[in-house]
């Protein structure tokens, strides 16, 4: 009983956090609807899980923008030889915030769903 | 009269400007409240977005207060919830210059004078430190390190865990910016 309850506590006390892909997405859509849908609420979406439909039209050394201003960044090991401008893709990612220098939606830990 | 030229002037000297400036989205900023013997109060964020102006040395830079990483999950909830408040302060926001910044000297590393203002929880704090430069591959490579205390941010650490954070926090940062097009 003890045991459970030190291990318990441990968990909860030392537990790393959660990894965007064990998180359920609180949206799934077009990244249209998706911007439509972040501009009504430009800081309630910070933190949130989505994924995301869209066009990738740029890549950059460790992130891709999806539909002009969606930024998504991946982590550091993420292979992102087989992504090529104009190609549709679904991206799971944590929304950051809207980044005013750069007049975008940053997301990070971003994963390539399909 | 006059005050066309000068419109001109500024239009003519913006737009060279715009071809001059470098930028990241991805910039890692660190900071590091660790006490001796105590759990390490340590957090990465790898998504700063920096501007800087190589003609002028001017610097903005901008963090997600929500995005530094911890290795605790309860770590982490407390500094957003706690300490930062992040849901009603979610951005740091840092706007300086580089003072005499020059891009021949960066085929080296060279050191040069950052002074701004750091603006956290919605309070604005002087920030002079020293940054190095150097160019790799057409990238910018910025580095520094500086300090900051809590109480310049209006941060109340509760005394219980007073001793567990150290009292001057360091931030350091790491930057490679690619000119923007």
């Amino acid at each position: 009983m003890f045991g459970i309850g030190v291990y318990t506590f441990y968990n909860y006390v030392f537990s790393e956090p959660t990894k965007v892909i064990n998180i359920a997405s609180e949206f799934i859509g077009q990244s249209d609807e998706f911007k439509y849908l972040f501009t009504e609420d430009l800081e309630g979406w910070s933190n949130k899980v989505v994924e995301i439909k869209g066009t990738i039209t740029g890549i950059y050394d460790n992130g891709v923008l999806l539909d002009e201003n969606i930024y998504c960044q991946f982590d550091q090991n993420t292979d992102l030889s087989s992504i090529v401008v104009n190609k549709e893709v679904v991206i799971k990612g944590k929304v950051v915030g809207f980044d005013e220098l750069l007049m975008e939606i940053k997301l990070n830990q971003c994963i390539i769903i399909q | 009269m006059k005050r066309t030229n000068l419109i001109i002037i500024i239009l003519f000297t913006s737009i060279v400007c715009n071809a001059q400036k470098y930028y990241t989205r991805s910039g890692v900023t660190e900071f590091n409240a660790s006490e001796k013997a105590f759990e390490p109060v340590v957090a990465i964020n790898n998504s700063t977005t920096a501007i800087f102006d190589i003609n002028t040395g001017e610097v903005v830079g901008q963090v997600f207060i929500a995005s530094f990483e911890f290795k605790n999950a309860l770590m982490q909830e407390h500094f957003n919830e706690n300490y930062m408040e992040s849901s009603s302060y979610p951005k740091a926001i840092f706007k300086g210059k580089i003072d005499n910044f020059s891009k021949d000297r960066l085929k080296t590393v060279s050191e040069f004078d950052l002074v701004g203002i750091l603006t956290v929880r919605g309070k604005e704090k002087k920030i002079s430190t020293k940054v190095l430069v150097k160019e790799i591959n057409k990238k910018l490579i910025i580095t520094s390190n500086f300090m900051v205390k809590p109480e310049y941010f209006y941060i109340k650490i509760p005394s219980i865990v007073q001793e567990k954070i150290a009292n001057q926090i360091q931030i350091s940062i790491k930057y490679e910016l690619v000119e923007k097009k």
